[in-house]
């Protein structure tokens, strides 16, 4: 008697997000999971190994381009990882077209911002300064997460555009003019303090110091969020997941 | 055992005559000069009136090139009756009775041509060789501490070319160290370590020349006018054309009237990165802030309050 073997498509056909288990519930599917990685990965590197140039005067810089293996060896793993990161947002832009135009899920509207953001942060204004007892109820991305999804987005476009002017100088000074090169230099080199400032003061501080998921927030790793903090940080998109998972339990009921 | 005893005493006496036999210098000093010439104080009045120094700093010459070649080589003749004051120009003739292409090269950049007429502002030879502009202790070009070094010809060159009043003068008012080591090459230039194959990056003169230097407005200049500076970017950057050499900003910063796109992307990105990361300040320090304010008042018995970072 042949065993039958269950293989485990690359997209399910019902999503896993949003779905809630006993103790838990499933909020990053696999591959939002690994764009994460690659992304977290991409960008620390690509931090380490662009940092010391843009602070090339500090005694500190020189001893770490050297223990990198010097200059072209840094500037070799920089653009390795310079194009594990364009790998990243080229997996997550098919990523997004295949599960909406192919696999037709719903498009994610909830990272789109709304006016409802808007008021959110000046309830969380009111709450931070005393005004409140409560925070705002967010849905799925609270502003927050939004803004850090978009600025993720438009630094990537940023960072890859100008970095790859910079990579083919002469390459690009044949399709437009040259000043775009220096012009790419500023964007780069701005941006990237931009974005590590950010990470490294915000991101760091939401995803490690936080007091209720310090060390850090594992849940963009494994993908869950236990039931009683996603009830906490995301109440309105709960109520909705709970309403729904009722709802499929009496309809499974009725069926059975 | 007696004959080893003597033999043994023999070897002692002559390791003791060597240990405190006086250190002279080596044998090329065929003269003894620096016997007088290096008691520090040294001088004399010269025909000008002016008093010159004649102290050769012993432990500075043994570290030169020079070193192997004796003071007659240079101090030719009766180097005693020597008619002073001697000049730049006569200096670099000196050095060039030796070191004769880059001699002719140099009397024809314009720091030669300015020696020539009598400038003494220019740079000549121990300008550039020499840490101390003295020819005793002119070093070879690859030593790391040759002030013509990869590493540290920037470093000299702005010895003039910083200096603003110098520069004002001949109209340089570019800020061309700043600007070189802000720049891409000056910034490898000094992250490298000193390995040659990291010190390959463009100085100064891998673009403008070194003794045969000229002005940047010479059309001989090998950075004079977009098609000479293409053919010197090209040297390294294969492939580069005039649309290349455009893109460089030419030691000057970009204005409204000149690379606008550059300036206007400056002044953007400055913007938005002080406001972003000055909201991302605040926005963590009120959460910080708040969590605090909340501990504090569960702590004093108050009601726990829904507050929670996410």
């Amino acid at each position: 008697m042949a065993t039958k073997v269950r293989v485990f498509p690359l997209f399910r056909a019902v999503p896993r997000k949003g779905v809630i288990k006993a103790d838990h519930v499933v909020r990053f599917d696999v591959h939002q999971r690994i764009q994460h990685i690659l992304m977290m990965s991409s960008f620390s590197l690509l931090a380490l190994t662009g940092l010391p140039l843009k602070f090339y005067d500090n005694a500190v810089s020189q001893w770490w381009v050297a223990l990198w293996g010097g200059v072209e060896s840094t500037r070799a793993i920089h653009h390795f990882f310079a194009w594990v990161m364009v790998f990243d947002g080229v997996y997550h832009l098919v990523y997004l077209g295949y599960s909406t135009i192919i696999l037709k899920r719903p498009f994610p509207v909830e990272m789109i911002p709304s006016p409802k953001d808007f008021f959110d942060l000046l309830a969380d204004l009111r709450y931070y300064f005393g005004l409140s007892p409560e925070r705002a109820k967010y849905g799925r991305f609270n502003y927050r997460e939004k803004f850090d999804y978009f600025a993720v987005f438009w630094g990537i476009f940023i960072m890859a555009g100008s970095g790859f002017i910079l990579m083919f100088p002469v390459l690009v000074s044949k399709l437009v003019p040259g000043w775009i090169i220096p012009t790419a230099l500023v964007a780069h080199s701005d941006e990237a303090i931009l974005a590590v400032s950010w990470i490294v003061i915000v991101h760091l501080f939401f995803a490690h110091l936080a007091p209720n998921i310090f060390p850090f927030n594992k849940s963009i790793f494994t993908g869950r969020v236990p039931r009683q903090r996603y009830q906490h940080e995301h109440p309105l998109e709960y109520e909705k997941m709970v309403a729904a998972d009722r709802e499929s339990r009496a309809k499974e009921e009725q069926d059975a | 055992m007696r004959k080893l005893l003597v033999v043994a005493a023999f070897f002692v006496l002559i390791a003791v005559a060597l240990f405190l036999a006086p250190a002279t210098s080596y044998g090329l000093d065929q003269y003894q000069c620096l016997a007088c010439h290096s008691r520090p104080g040294l001088s004399k009045v010269n025909g000008n009136g002016t008093e010159i120094s004649l102290y050769v700093d012993k432990k500075d010459f043994l570290n030169s090139s020079h070193q192997y070649i004796d003071c007659t080589t240079c101090h030719t003749g009766e180097p005693h009756n020597v008619p002073t004051p001697l000049t730049k120009l006569s200096l670099a003739e000196k050095c060039g009775t030796c070191h004769q292409y880059q001699y002719e090269q140099h009397l024809r950049s314009i720091h030669g041509e300015q020696l020539a007429k009598g400038n003494p502002d220019v740079a000549t030879c121990v300008d550039c060789h020499s840490q101390t502009r003295n020819p005793h202790s002119v070093v070879r070009v690859l030593q790391t501490d040759a002030p013509a070094y990869p590493k540290n010809i920037a470093a000299t060159c702005s010895k003039c070319h910083a200096n603003e009043q110098l520069m004002g003068r001949y109209g340089i008012v570019e800020k061309v160290y700043e600007s070189y080591m802000r720049s891409f090459h000056g910034k490898a230039t000094q992250l490298a370590s000193n390995e040659l194959s990291q010190l390959n990056k463009a100085t100064c003169v891998n673009c403008h020349g070194a003794h045969n230097i000229k002005a940047v407005a010479d059309p001989g200049s090998p950075v004079a006018g977009m098609d000479n500076l293409a053919k010197t970017c090209e040297q390294c950057h294969a492939g580069a054309g005039v649309n290349y050499a455009a893109g460089f900003l030419g030691h000057k910063e970009a204005t409204p009237e000149r690379f606008p796109v550059v300036h206007w992307a400056e002044r953007f990105f400055y913007l938005l990165t002080a406001s972003v990361v000055t909201m991302g300040v605040v926005i963590v320090a009120m959460e910080s802030g708040r969590w605090l304010a909340d501990r504090r008042g569960k702590k004093n018995g108050g009601q726990g309050r829904n507050g929670h970072g996410d």
